[in-house]
C-alpha cells in the first residue's frame, strides 16, 4: 500500500513545559500505544510509542515537561542530554497558545541546541474563545522551523504537526543550524568563550555557540565536561570571563542571559499576537477560597477525605454500612455491604472456588488452582474497583487544576513539618502507590526536602496496605471495624509528620537550613477532558492488573506449595508441618509481646514476611494458610483479639512497603545508606509503634 | 523616569497592586526555576493575592504562580501606579 521509497523509520522528541498539554497530546498521537521505556542509566519515567504516518514509521518520545535546559533538576538534565545525543530525528517543541510568550520560553532554548524543531501551539481551540489570536505563519518566518497550531479537543492540526516533524526529519524544512539570538551587549563575552572551545571543535561532543551560553550561565556539569576535554586552562579562562561579567554588569550571568531570552522572544512574538481581552474564569471565586487561611487548608482535607470515603463506600460498603448500623437501620447495612463492588467480586470468587473443586473432585491440583491461585488472587482482584475510582478522583484533581491550588492550600501547614506544598502530589500519590510517588518528588527543588520525603513517604499507607487495613477491619464488629481503619490511618501520617519533623529540626541544627518554599504554576481552572481522564485510570489498573498477574499469581502458588509442601518435599494436610512453618518459626517471637501463642504466630509471621515483597500477599497468605476463602474467616479462626489485631494492623502500615518501593528509594537516592536507613527506619518505628498500640489498647 | 524611586520587597505588595522586578536575591537552584518562569528584572508582575501570610500569589505574562514568602521576600520590586 505504502509507497517503499517513503518508508522509513524516524524518532520524534516532544518536549513542552508543565501544563502546555504535553501528555494529552502524546497519547492522541500515538492512539495510547506507548509504553514505558528503561532509559540506560537513569530510571526515569519517558514514555515511547509508536504511530505511522504515510508509510513512514514514527517513533515518538515523550520527554518530561520542564521549563528549561539547566540542570536544575534531573528532568532536565535527561530533555537536554537526549535532545543533545543527535538520536531524535526531529524535536516537537509544545507551547501554550493561551501563554505563548512564557512557554515559547523552552522552544526558543531548544532552538539554540539544536535546528530541527517544530513548534506545536496547543489549545488552539481555546485561544479563540479567550480572544487570543497567533500569527503562526509570521512567527515561523522569523524562526525559521514550522509553526503548527494544535487541538488535543478537536483533533486539529494533528496531522499537520507529524507532516512537518518528517519534513524535518527529512531535512526539509527546519533549521540546518540551531538558531542565533543576538545577546547585545554580552555578545563579546559570548563569543570569546566560543573561540576558546573552537580550537577543540573535533572532540567536543555539542554545539559550540550552545556551550559557551551555558558556560556563561554557570553550568557546572558543563563545566566539568569542558575542563575534562579542554585541560584546566580554558576552563580558568572561561571561568574569568564569567567573573567578568559579573563584575561589569553586577548581575548573575544566568539571570542576565534569560532576560535577553524574554526580551527577544517579546520581539519575536510581539506583533504576531493579538490579544482582544482577556475572560476571566467562571471558578475564580472558587479557587480563592483554597488561598484563605484556614478555611484553605480545611477545604482541601476535606475534598481529599470525602474522596476516599465515596470510593470506599461504592467499593466495599464502609463506611456508609457503619453510619447505616449504627443509626438502627441493619437491614440496609448489610445489604450495602453484600452488594458493593467488593462484595459481589468476593461471591464470584468464592462461587469459583467451589465450582472448581465441586466439577474436578479434590485433588492437590484443585486444591492449588481454587486455594492457593483464584483465593489468592482474588483477595487482591477485588480491589481494582477501589482503585479505579481512587485513580479517577485524582485524575480529576491534577487534569482541571485543582491540585496545585490544594498544594498552594496546604503549604502552611505542611511547612510546620518541613515539607512545601510541593510535596502534596507526592503524598496524595502514596494513598494509591508509594512507587510512582517516590518519582513524583523529583519536582521538588528542594534536595534535602526530598531526601527526607524518599525516607518518610513509604509510611503513608498505599491501596496495597489499605486492602490489609479493610482485611483485618472485616473481622470485627463493625464499628470496631471503622475505628481500625481510622487506627491505620492516623499512626501513618502521625509517622509521616513526627519522622519528617525530626529529621528536619536536626537537618535545620546542623545546617542551619532553610524553610521549605514553594513556587508553583497555577493553572487556569478547567473542565478536565473525559479521555484524559480515562487514560490515568486505566493506566494506574493496567498496573495493578498486572501485578496481580503477575507477583501476586506466582507469589499464590509458591505460598501454596510453602504451605502444602513439608520439608521432606511431601505433600501435607496440615500446614505446621509445612516448609513455611518451619521458616517462620525462626520469626515467631516478634509477635510474642503482642501475646499470640506459638501456635499461631508463624502463620502471622510468614504472612509479614511475605508482605515485605508486596503488601496485598499478607492477605492471601493468611488465606491459604488458614485454609479459608476470605480474610474475614482466616482471622476468625485464628482468633485473634482486638487489640492483637490493631497493633499488627499498625505494623503493617508502617514496616517497609514492598520490595519495589525500595528499589526506587535506592535509584533514586541512589545511596545503600539511605536505603537501608530508611527499611532500619521503618521497621524499627512500626515495631515500637505496634508495641504501643498494643499496650495502649489492653489499657483502654 | 520613574519618580517613585523607591523600592520594596514583593512580600510587602498588596493584593492587585503591580510593579516591575528590580532585583533578585540570593543564589541556588530556586532562582533558576524563577528565571525561566519568566521572572526577571525589568518584568512586570501582578499580585493577584497577598493577605499577609501563606504563598503570595502573582501573575507574570500571563501565568498566574504561586510564590512562597521566603522567597517574595528576596524578589525586589518597584510599584507602579496604576
Amino acid at each position: 500500500m505504502s509507497r517503499s521509497t517513503h518508508k522509513k523509520e524516524y524518532e520524534i522528541a516532544i518536549i513542552g513545559q508543565p501544563n502546555v498539554g504535553k501528555s494529552t497530546l502524546f497519547n492522541i498521537l500515538t492512539g495510547r500505544k506507548a509504553h514505558v521505556a528503561n532509559w540506560p542509566g537513569v530510571t526515569v519515567e519517558v514514555h515511547e510509542g509508536e504511530t505511522y504516518f504515510n508509510g513512514n514509521k514514527i517513533r515518538l518520545v515523550d520527554l518530561p515537561g520542564i521549563y528549561g535546559f539547566s540542570t536544575l533538576s534531573l528532568e532536565e538534565r535527561i530533555a537536554r542530554n537526549y535532545i543533545l545525543s543527535g538520536r531524535p530525528d526531529a524535536v516537537i517543541v509544545l507551547v501554550d497558545s493561551l501563554n505563548p510568550e512564557r512557554t515559547m520560553y523552552l522552544a526558543i532554548q531548544a532552538l539554540e541546541m539544536t535546528g530541527k524543531v517544530v513548534i506545536g501551539f496547543t489549545k488552539s481551540d481555546a485561544a479563540h474563545a479567550h480572544g487570543i489570536h497567533i500569527n503562526y505563519d509570521l512567527i515561523s518566518k522569523r524562526l525559521g522551523v514550522p509553526v503548527v497550531p494544535v487541538s488535543a479537543a478537536t483533533l486539529r492540526g494533528i496531522r499537520s504537526l507529524l507532516r512537518s516533524a518528517i519534513d524535518v526529519a527529512r531535512g526539509r524544512a527546519g533549521r540546518k543550524k540551531p538558531f542565533r539570538i543576538d545577546y547585545g551587549e554580552l555578545e563579546p563575552y559570548v563569543s570569546s568563550i566560543e573561540s576558546l572551545l573552537k580550537q577543540y571543535e573535533e572532540r567536543l561532543e555539542y554545539p559550540i555557540r550552545w556551550m559557551a551560553l551555558r558556560l556563561l550561565e554557570g553550568d557546572d556539569d558543563l563545566y566539568k565536561y569542558v575542563r575534562g576535554v579542554c585541560g584546566e586552562d580554558i576552563a580558568e579562562e572561561i571561568a574569568r570571563i564569567r567573573e567578568e561579567v559579573k563584575k561589569i554588569f553586577r548581575r548573575d550571568p544566568a539571570e542576565l542571559l534569560a532576560k535577553k531570552r524574554f526580551e527577544y522572544l517579546q520581539r519575536i512574538l510581539g506583533d504576531a499576537i493579538v490579544r482582544l481581552e482577556i475572560k476571566k474564569g467562571r471558578f475564580e471565586r472558587f479557587t480563592r477560597l483554597f488561598y484563605r487561611p484556614f478555611v484553605g487548608p480545611v477545604l482541601s482535607l476535606t475534598i481529599l477525605l470525602g474522596m476516599f470515603m465515596i470510593a470506599f463506600t461504592i467499593n466495599t460498603g464502609f463506611p456508609l454500612n457503619i453510619l447505616l448500623d449504627s443509626l438502627g437501620m441493619h437491614d440496609a447495612a448489610s445489604a450495602i455491604e453484600e452488594y458493593s463492588i467488593g462484595g459481589l467480586m468476593e461471591k464470584l470468587f468464592s462461587w469459583i472456588s467451589s465450582w472448581i473443586i465441586n466439577s474436578f473432585g479434590e485433588s492437590w491440583l484443585t486444591d492449588l488452582v481454587a486455594n492457593g491461585i483464584i483465593s489468592g488472587v482474588g483477595s487482591v482482584l477485588i480491589f481494582l474497583p477501589l482503585i479505579m475510582i481512587v485513580s479517577l478522583f485524582l485524575a480529576i484533581l491534577e487534569d482541571s487544576g485543582i491540585a496545585p491550588r490544594m498544594a498552594v492550600s496546604l503549604h502552611g501547614p505542611l511547612s510546620k513539618i518541613g515539607v512545601s506544598g510541593h510535596a502534596i502530589f507526592p503524598m496524595t500519590m502514596s494513598l494509591g502507590c508509594n512507587v510512582p510517588a517516590i518519582l513524583a518528588t523529583r519536582a521538588i527543588p528542594s534536595r534535602s526536602e526530598r531526601l527526607r520525603l524518599l525516607m518518610t513517604l513509604p509510611f503513608i499507607p498505599c491501596q496495597a496496605r489499605l486492602v490489609v487495613i479493610l482485611a483485618f477491619a472485616s473481622s470485627l464488629v463493625s464499628g470496631y471495624g471503622a475505628l481500625l481503619v481510622v487506627l491505620g490511618y492516623s499512626a501513618a501520617f502521625l509517622a509521616f509528620a513526627v519522622v519528617n519533623k525530626i529529621l528536619y529540626t536536626y537537618e535545620k541544627r546542623k545546617t542551619g537550613g532553610k524553610e521549605p518554599e514553594i513556587v508553583l504554576e497555577l493553572p487556569p481552572i478547567h473542565r478536565p477532558l473525559g479521555k484524559v481522564l480515562w487514560w490515568h485510570v486505566w493506566d494506574n489498573s493496567k498496573h495493578f492488573l498486572k501485578k496481580a498477574g503477575t507477583i501476586i499469581f506466582s507469589l499464590s502458588i509458591l505460598i501454596w506449595f510453602l504451605v502444602n509442601v513439608s520439608p521432606g518435599i511431601a505433600l501435607t494436610d496440615n500446614p505446621g508441618e509445612s516448609i513455611a512453618a518451619v521458616i517462620s518459626h525462626y520469626l515467631s517471637p516478634i509477635v510474642y509481646p503482642i501475646g499470640i501463642e506459638p501456635g499461631k504466630a508463624w502463620i502471622i509471621a510468614f504472612a509479614l514476611l511475605i508482605g515485605f515483597i508486596a503488601k496485598e500477599a499478607v492477605v492471601e497468605t493468611l488465606t491459604i494458610l488458614t485454609g479459608t476463602s476470605s480474610a474475614q474467616q482466616a482471622l476468625i479462626l485464628l482468633g485473634l483479639t482486638a487489640s492483637q489485631l490493631a497493633a499488627l494492623t499498625v505494623f503493617v502500615v508502617l514496616y517497609v512497603p514492598c520490595i519495589a518501593t525500595i528499589a526506587v528509594i535506592y535509584s533514586e537516592s541512589r545511596s545503600v545508606r539511605h536505603t537501608l536507613a530508611t527499611i532500619a527506619l521503618m521497621l524499627g518505628i512500626a515495631y515500637v509503634a505496634m508495641l504501643i498500640t498494643y499496650g495502649l489498647s489492653l489499657i483502654i | 523616569m520613574n519618580i517613585y524611586n523607591r523600592t520594596v520587597a514583593l512580600e510587602e505588595l498588596p493584593s492587585g497592586s503591580r510593579a516591575r522586578i528590580v532585583e533578585i536575591i540570593g543564589r541556588g537552584g530556586w532562582i533558576y526555576r524563577l528565571y525561566q518562569m519568566g521572572l526577571t528584572p525589568g518584568v512586570i508582575v501582578d499580585v493577584v493575592l497577598n493577605i499577609g501570610r501563606g504563598p503570595v500569589i502573582i501573575r507574570v505574562m500571563g501565568v498566574e504562580i504561586a510564590i512562597g514568602r521566603g522567597i517574595a521576600r528576596r524578589i525586589i520590586v518597584e510599584p507602579i501606579n496604576t
